[in-house]
């Protein structure tokens, strides 16, 4: 049995963990997805939103506990002044009743003192009482067999009257050593009297005809001084207080004619319930504090009723002031928080944005930061980053450049070899079979080729020079190719000291021959001109060839050729070192018809620089 | 920045709402004034209600206009008096109507002014009122009847002194009376009169009942003039103890009567509760309370015996100077 239970609480105790685990997973899970929107959120909104938190959190706290304290010490506050006020018409009350105590003493001490009952004495001590004293209505001297003696005033007892049966009288002989206050009654003892009367009797003995008897001695009074004692005790706007006597009848109430009446009520047994002390209970929905005392004499209850809405609400009040200061915190808070938050996250934001132009390429930025030190510091790592940058673009440039300028050179230099071997070749063979004319020719072609091929490591010669190199060329050619082609050059005379960049018609040619004339089967014609058109300068290779295919055509200035069967290598270097050099606007043309020919535009710009001028250029 | 620039805009949303919330705190209300119609300017009944809604007035600061005309059986007197309240623009009315059927068209008049209307005492024979406080008088009259029974035995002659035929009240106690008399066929009912509240005619009557009917057991009397009156003739007669006397309210007069043996019962009714409650529900619907559309006063019948006793002499002595 026991050992079911102590594994029945074991499963609990692990259900337990595993509910504490899942919570604390849970409360991982959603820390953790905070974390991850804050990272996605600006760095500006996370302190205004974290700050405003805290800030609204520390205030409603505050204010909380502010109010909670403050409705404390209300509360403390009003159960303090109710019990003094309380305890005030307690002795005022306790005073009172002495009072008429002393009243019947005296009372008693003059009956004693006189050996006949009712005597002239006492009745001007009673006449001069009653004179005195508003509150007292009645004050009567009766014997034990309830016959009466003396009266004051002078009152006739009402016919088949029985005093002995009445609670004054018959609680004096049960108690003759005590003093009785009786309750609340309407005194109906007198002829024509029907007053409200609290009843003070007691045991005396007098001398009648010369014998000692025992009587009672009692005293109305009416609630006139109780009245003045209680009236004008206030508990707040509704509050107020009334006096119970021990069995729970009203002796005074503010509002007692609505009590007799029947129109109002008491809650006297959870009165009854308390000596002294205090306690709330809800009446109509309303919640009062019941403070009770007892009166020492008469076992009389002082009851006040405090109203707790009156109290609260002043509570009320210090809770708008406090939802004010609220208001305010969290207004003045979001304020601060902005220019805080701002304060950080502007000069991030603006190095962002000289980050972004950086990104686009701008690298002419220089940030001049005066925000913080951090972001200072960062802004000059970030100048000499951009500087740095910028160093090394315009190193990558140069060296793009120079790698270019000597990769084209290179091409340019890959025409001779080969060529050049073929060519000796043919000069060999030639010589060998005696073809001395032919020979002279080749050789003094072959010379004047590489003059203006090397021309003194210039890149740029007069179009004239380019022309007669490309003379030269078809001349060896031709003898080559054993008259296989005519060629026809046609040179505006205009032209013919313009610049030109070295080696551009050569390839074009050696193309043409390779791959539109050296297949042919009739004779080829190839017409280069040299002309001025359109402000530029305007070499046409001009060949009567096989043409070339649509698709090669298309691609055949901007593939990378290398790959592709050697083709075409040579109008691509020359259309790239021309637009290396002289920009995009210039470059080769293509047209080309299949089985027609093939006509090779070069367009340069027209370069007339001086000669002297374009040696210092080329030198440089 | 767009969130924190909303952020502000919520809180001063916020601030403003708040602000504007302050502003109803102090209102400074007038008195209401309460018109308080009763069918007679004297009596102990009737100044027992003004009493009540004197007080009541008092607790909830309210001012009470009061009229009433000289005579209890002056109906025109009365409606004229309606007129005359609604015309001086009141906030409530409260009535004890002095006739049943005569007072209903002043009446609808003052409910078409959608202004409470509180009926005390004696009902008005229409529904455009908003609450009825009374004495349940079918039940007063009953009760009357059962002392009578219970005083004069089931074999009397018996006179029956009412004060104004056509009002409500006179008319549900008699009827209440006669329920109960006529269940025992050996009361013979030897005349009914009627004093229109006015002592000395009900004294004249109540010597003409007696003079005229040699075997006279008992005499009821169905408000408190009424019984003053005969119990004043009776005392003069010398014939108290021989015609025993039911009589209706608890004036010190018929307290000291009813010690004296000359009343025999007297039903008493709480006139104080009904000026109090009439002034309380007026207030509570100016001020848009729910309230009770008829409010009970349970009558009470008390005899020499029972008059000390705790909660009777709380009702028979409602004021304690």
């Amino acid at each position: 049995m026991s050992k079911d239970l102590g594994s029945q609480a074991g499963s609990c105790k692990d259900s337990r963990k595993s509910l504490i685990r899942k919570t604390i997973n849970y409360f991982h899970k959603i820390t953790s997805r905070i974390l991850n929107s804050l990272n996605k959120m600006s760095i500006q909104f996370v302190i205004t939103a974290s700050f405003i938190f805290v800030t609204s959190i520390a205030i409603v706290f505050v204010g909380i506990a502010l109010t909670n304290r403050v409705r404390v010490l209300a509360e403390e506050n009003a159960i303090v002044n109710t019990r003094q006020i309380i305890n005030q018409v307690n002795s005022n009350l306790d005073y009172y009743l002495r009072n008429m105590m002393d009243i019947s003493n005296h009372l008693v001490d003059v009956i004693k003192s006189n050996k006949d009952t009712p005597n002239t004495e006492l009745a001007q001590q009673m006449n001069s009482i009653m004179a005195t004293r508003k509150d007292i209505v009645t004050m009567a001297v009766f014997s034990s067999e309830g016959e009466l003696i003396a009266c004051e005033p002078f009152y006739k007892l009402k016919k088949d009257i029985d005093i002995t049966k009445y609670d004054w009288f018959t609680a004096t002989i049960d108690n003759p050593e005590n003093l009785f206050f009786s309750s609340p009654h309407v005194q109906n003892i007198f002829q024509k009297q029907h007053s409200w009367v609290v009843s003070l009797s007691r045991e005396i003995t007098f001398k009648r005809d010369g014998k000692t008897e025992k009587g009672v001695l009692l005293v109305d009074m009416n609630f006139s001084a109780i009245d003045q004692m209680c009236q004008n005790v206030v508990l707040g706007k509704k509050g107020y207080i009334y006096i119970l006597d021990s069995d729970g009848n009203i002796v005074y109430h503010p509002q007692q004619q609505l009590i007799n009446a029947g129109l109002k009520y008491e809650n006297t047994n959870d009165v009854l319930k308390h000596v002294f002390g205090c306690f709330f209970d809800k009446h109509n929905g309303e919640k009062r504090l019941i403070t009770i005392e007892t009166v020492n004499y008469a076992g009389w209850r002082i009851v006040g009723i405090a109203y707790m809405d009156e109290i609260v609400y002043n509570m009320n009040d210090i809770g708008v002031y406090v939802v004010w200061i609220l208001i305010f915190g969290i207004l003045f808070s979001v304020f601060i928080s902005f220019f805080i938050s701002s304060k950080i996250s502007q000069p991030i934001k603006r190095l962002e944005k000289y980050m972004k132009m950086v990104e686009q390429g701008n690298f002419d930025v220089n940030i001049d930061f005066k925000g913080g030190a951090e972001v200072a510091n960062l802004a000059k790592a970030f100048n000499l980053m951009v500087t740095k940058i910028r160093q090394l673009m315009d190193q990558i440039v140069h060296e793009q450049e120079a790698k270019r300028i000597s990769e084209l050179e290179a091409l340019q230099a890959q025409i001779n070899p080969h060529f050049l071997y073929n060519t000796l070749d043919s000069i060999v063979w030639m010589a060998e079979k005696g073809k001395m004319q032919e020979v002279i020719t080749m050789v003094t072609s072959l010379a004047r080729l590489f003059r203006i091929s090397i021309s003194k490591g210039r890149n740029i010669i007069t179009v004239e020079e380019e022309i007669e190199h490309a003379r030269n060329y078809l001349i060896i050619q031709k003898i080559r190719y054993k008259n296989k082609f005519n060629f026809i050059i046609n040179v505006n005379d205009k032209v013919l000291k313009y610049k030109t960049l070295k080696l551009v018609l050569q390839p074009i040619v050696e193309n043409s021959i390779y791959h539109g004339i050296k297949y042919m089967v009739d004779e080829g014609l190839i017409i280069i001109n040299a002309e001025e058109r359109n402000g530029m300068l305007l070499f046409e290779v001009i060949d009567n060839g096989l043409g070339i295919m649509p698709e090669v055509l298309k691609n055949i200035l901007t593939f990378d050729n290398r790959a592709a069967k050697g083709s075409g290598v040579g109008l691509k270097n020359v259309h790239e070192r021309i637009r290396l050099y002289y920009g995009e606007d210039y470059g080769i043309q293509i047209e080309s018809e299949p089985e027609e020919g093939t006509t090779v535009r070069i367009w340069q710009p027209i370069d007339c620089y001086e000669e002297g001028m374009s040696d210092l250029n080329e030198k440089g | 920045m767009k969130k924190v620039s909303l952020l502000i805009k919520l809180i001063l949303a916020v601030a403003c709402l708040a602000s504007c919330a302050k502003n109803n705190d102090i209102s400074i209300k007038e008195k209401s004034k309460i018109a308080l119609v009763l069918k007679m300017n004297t009596g102990y009944h009737w100044s027992t209600i003004k009493q009540g809604a004197d007080t009541a007035a008092r607790e909830f600061n309210v001012n009470i206009y009061f009229y009433a005309p000289t005579r209890e059986e002056d109906v025109n007197g009365q409606i004229e008096l309606v007129n005359q309240a609604l015309d001086a623009g009141v906030d409530g009315l409260i009535l004890a109507a002095s006739d049943f059927k005569q007072l209903v068209e002043v009446t609808e008049k003052a409910y078409d002014k959608k202004i409470p209307i509180i009926i005390i005492d004696s009902l008005v024979d229409t529904n455009k009122i908003h609450s009825y406080i009374a004495t349940d008088n079918l039940d007063a009259g009953r009760k009357a009847g059962q002392a009578l029974v219970e005083i004069a035995g089931t074999k009397c002659n018996v006179a029956i002194m009412s004060f104004v035929k056509g009002t409500s009240d006179a008319d549900d106690r008699e009827r209440g009376l006669f329920e109960l008399i006529n269940q025992y066929p050996s009361i013979n009912v030897v005349a009914k009169e009627y004093c229109m509240s006015n002592m000395n005619r009900a004294k004249m009557l109540a010597r003409e009942i007696i003079s005229k009917n040699k075997n006279l057991d008992a005499i009821v009397a169905l408000n408190s003039i009424a019984s003053e009156g005969v119990a004043q003739v009776v005392e003069e007669l010398g014939l108290d103890g021989k015609i025993k006397i039911i009589a209706f309210d608890g004036t010190i007069n018929e307290i000291n009567y009813l010690e004296e043996g000359i009343i025999h019962a007297t039903v008493i009714q709480n006139p104080f509760a009904m000026g109090y409650l009439g002034v309380k529900y007026a207030v509570d619907m100016l001020n848009g309370n729910k309230i009770e559309n008829y409010y009970k006063i349970e009558a009470k019948v008390i005899t020499k015996e029972n008059m000390y006793l705790q909660e009777n002499q709380k009702l028979l002595f409602p004021f304690i100077k």
